[in-house]
């Protein structure tokens, strides 16, 4: 397979994705991203071996590639490498299994009472890290009892239904794993935000997004996911409806990720990508004179924002802001960490726990010091990791505009 | 819709969308990267040290002072010095005296405003001046700096060659690195412990502009109260630890005030058909998914000039604005474009916008390109901005007559 280009010769080595790499930041270990990225490319011949092991401490987040002004998908570059270590079979067990979220999500609803009690009992827990690698003190989500597909089976198509004379759009909702297995009344929520801004939501078939075993450097497995969501998908966004997600990182994959790392291209990737929208960009975007009839009440609260690393990725700003200032009594803060630290799965491993700790200190200190009612976060990783440590309960901000409108 | 687009996150982007967001504008900005303040110095370079009265009188009709005249330039430094002292940044220096700064090669800088840090190495203030460097830092080395000064005949002490504790062990430190070991109280307080005693004799201590990053006024009050003898800060090669303060300081003000910051993303400018081609209506966000439509009622271009990508050189040798594919005045010849020397004033450095006096850029015949479309910054022309030591008076006083202009 033909792997994009990346850029690396447009690198001018002007240094500002080392001064902005929250993991450079927190660690000498990891030598930043110009080094091991733009700057070790030129020394990963295709038939030697890889010129360091640095990379590894790289957590993905993706803040080179958004704030290099060159061009260089810093990145991307820095993930292929990755994938290239994971060819020369260098790649833990542990990690083939905590980035398979659907198989971990399948098992664990179905036992979830137990699982759920078994996971927080500290013994589990060190046998847990012991035995996988999984650090013990790493915030893991409660199963939830029945999924969310299976709560909405009336929404759940196959195929793009015909156009309905009662609304005059669809979308596609994508709710991805953490929806699905962990966090299930939130994709009912975004549907019902959505119907209540005019639109009819489907849910069509899908599977994991695959960025779990991609930032693992497992690209061929990822690669049967994000097929598998192609074929699905692509009917919807040829349709012209748009695939509406509340997951962050499977919409960045959506977006980006299946074309810019994975390589898959054609026709059916290039749909999806462009028909894919984060649930507040899609409203602020494409929705606003909906967006300004409703009717917001006040939430007083005091609350901080965390823009999530995988939702800067997506070249959007920060549209949930948008939306969250215009409800009455809500008094926000914005973070301005790069990454809470999590990463995705980066944190839960035993030996990078530290570091993904490290890069969100700064952020943990501003929540346990700020007397907040909540986080609001867009990302599931993001919010158990910031309310596991700190204390404080994590929102997606799809549920705080469901209190303003007393939906909840 | 918003009422402000601006594009480019350099000193004019950064600073327009501060000033606009407190005065209540709902104002978007759109960059592909983050801007050269992450390399420059920090200071506000008005007129290389010449009277800024006169420099702004005699200028030729075309050049971006004579337009925005004394009094927008007059306005904007008081407005950027209460901005800065908002942030808690505060600057010193007015547009009255040249501040005459040491820098890291021993030669002397002259600016106008300067961050309190680095404005303390000022000549005038007297005493002779004790460079030190920091053991393991490659990037400043006392002993040339101290020779080259000592050379223009500035009393210097005897150079000092400082330990750092915690200093990265396993690469080389970058400023960042070691502007946020200076961040931690606990570190501070033993590093000035291991320097106190090479103190004695010290009159005034030159440092490397590493003393704090996110808490660097609490950090630099705190060190210079430990060593007992005056600091001051000289800036380093990027990323440059003044500029990412003066850019978060920026940043963090326009946030809070509500602007909305994109991040990661091109922007291709968009005319509005419907106006018969006399307005713009915003632009195409080229973010990482796909392409996205942004409305605005007026666009400030503050993308910079040819070094910073607000102008591109075509493969058929027309030099062009980058955002709405804009006529640039330039030199028709490839060859005449440098001079044969690097360090000499450049031709290509006057390329650039040809504006109107309300900053719009205009055609042949002076008439305003588009109605709602201003320009300021870097890409405007008729400037040699390293040459004159202009560079960021130019910013913000022609961010400011712009502002003016856009109504907001």
């Amino acid at each position: 397979m033909n792997l994009p280009a990346l850029g690396a010769d447009l690198c001018v080595k002007c240094n500002i994705c080392t001064a902005a790499c929250p993991v450079a930041a927190a660690t000498d270990l990891f030598l930043g991203p110009k080094a091991v990225g733009p700057q070790a490319a030129r020394f990963r011949h295709p038939r030697l071996p890889l010129p360091d092991s640095s990379l590894t401490w790289c957590s993905g987040c993706g803040t080179c590639s958004r704030v290099c002004p060159h061009g260089v998908a810093v990145a991307e570059i820095n993930i292929q490498a990755k994938a290239r270590l994971a060819e020369e079979g260098r790649v833990p067990l542990r990690d083939h299994l905590i980035s398979r979220p659907d198989l971990l999500g399948r098992l664990g609803t179905r036992l979830a009472p137990a699982a759920n009690l078994a996971l927080r009992l500290r013994p589990a827990r060190w046998m847990i890290e012991k035995v996988m690698g999984i650090h013990r003190r790493a915030p893991l989500p409660a199963f939830a009892r029945r999924t969310f597909r299976r709560r909405a089976r009336a929404r759940c198509v196959d195929q793009p239904p015909p156009p309905d004379e009662a609304h005059a759009r669809t979308v596609a909702y994508f709710h991805g794993c953490g929806t699905n297995y962990y966090e299930p009344a939130l994709g009912e929520l975004a549907a019902r935000i959505l119907e209540m801004l005019g639109c009819r939501v489907v849910v069509p078939r899908q599977g994991c997004c695959g960025l779990p075993l991609q930032s693992n450097g497992l690209f061929e497995a990822a690669r049967g996911y994000a097929r598998y969501n192609l074929k699905w998908l692509s009917p919807f966004a040829h349709a012209g409806i748009p695939i509406v997600g509340t997951s962050t990182s499977c919409t960045l994959s959506l977006k980006h990720d299946y074309r810019a790392i994975l390589g898959l291209d054609g026709e059916a990737a290039e749909d999806v990508a462009e028909g894919t929208y984060d649930i507040f960009e899609y409203m602020t975007l494409l929705l606003p004179e909906a967006l300004d009839r409703l009717e917001l009440l006040p939430v007083r609260a005091r609350a901080l924002y965390h823009a999530p690393c995988q939702l800067r990725a997506h070249g959007i700003g920060t549209p949930a802001l948008e939306v969250l200032r215009r409800i009455p009594g809500l008094r926000l803060t914005v973070s301005e960490s790069e990454c809470c630290g999590v990463a995705g799965t980066y944190g839960l491993k035993r030996e990078k726990y530290w570091v993904a700790h490290a890069v969100g200190a700064g952020l943990l200190e501003q929540v346990r010091s700020a007397d907040l009612d909540f986080v609001i976060t867009d990302s599931e990783t993001c919010r158990w990791w910031i309310s596991g440590h700190a204390g404080v309960p994590a929102h997606h901000p799809v549920e705080i505009v469901a209190r303003s409108l007393e939906i909840i | 819709m918003r009422d402000l687009l601006i594009v480019g996150a350099g000193l004019t982007g950064l600073f327009s969308a501060a000033l606009a967001a407190r005065r209540g504008v709902r104002v978007a900005l759109i960059a592909e990267g983050r801007g050269s303040l992450e390399l420059s110095h920090g200071c506000i370079d008005v007129s290389g040290g010449l009277s800024p009265h006169l420099v702004v009188q005699q200028s030729r009709a075309d050049h971006p002072y004579s337009l925005a005249g004394l009094e927008n330039l007059e306005a904007a430094i008081r407005e950027f010095r209460s901005l800065m002292q908002s942030a808690g940044l505060p600057y010193s220096g007015d547009l009255g005296r040249a501040l005459r700064l040491p820098t890291a090669l021993g030669t002397e800088h002259a600016t106008s405003l300067a961050p309190a840090p680095l404005a303390a190495g000022d000549q005038a203030r007297g005493g002779p001046l004790t460079y030190a460097d920091l053991i393991g830092f490659r990037d400043f080395h006392a002993g040339l700096a101290a020779a080259e000064m000592a050379s223009l005949g500035a009393p210097v002490g005897e150079p000092l060659h400082l330990p750092l504790l915690d200093a990265p062990a396993h690469r080389d430190s970058y400023a960042t690195d070691l502007a946020r070991l200076f961040d931690d109280a606990r570190r501070r307080e033993e590093i000035a412990r291991a320097w106190k005693p090479q103190m004695r004799g010290v009159r005034r201590l030159a440092l490397p502009a590493v003393i704090g990053l996110d808490r660097s006024h609490e950090a630099f009050a705190d060190l210079e109260k430990r060593l007992g003898v005056p600091i001051c800060e000289i800036p380093t090669l990027p990323p440059s630890v003044p500029g990412l303060r003066l850019e978060g300081a920026l940043r963090r003000i326009a946030v809070e005030a509500g602007a909305w910051l994109l991040e990661g993303a091109r922007a291709v400018g968009r005319v509005d058909g419907r106006s018969g081609g006399r307005r713009v209506s915003g632009v195409v966000a080229h973010t990482p998914g796909g392409p996205r439509q942004l409305d605005a009622a007026a666009v400030i271009l503050a993308t910079g000039g040819v070094l910073h990508g607000g102008l591109v050189a075509r493969q058929n040798g027309l030099v062009q604005e980058s955002v709405f594919d804009l006529p640039v005045t330039f030199r028709g010849e490839r060859e005449g474009w440098t001079s044969p020397s690097a360090l000499s004033p450049q031709p290509y450095a006057r390329y650039g916008l040809t504006v109107s006096a309300d900053m719009r850029p205009i055609g042949a015949h002076g008439e305003p390109l588009f109605e709602n479309l201003f320009a300021a910054g870097g890409i405007l022309a008729g400037a040699d901005r390293a040459a004159e030591g202009s560079r960021q008076g130019i910013d913000l006083a022609t961010a400011h007559r712009a502002l003016e202009a856009a109504g907001a």
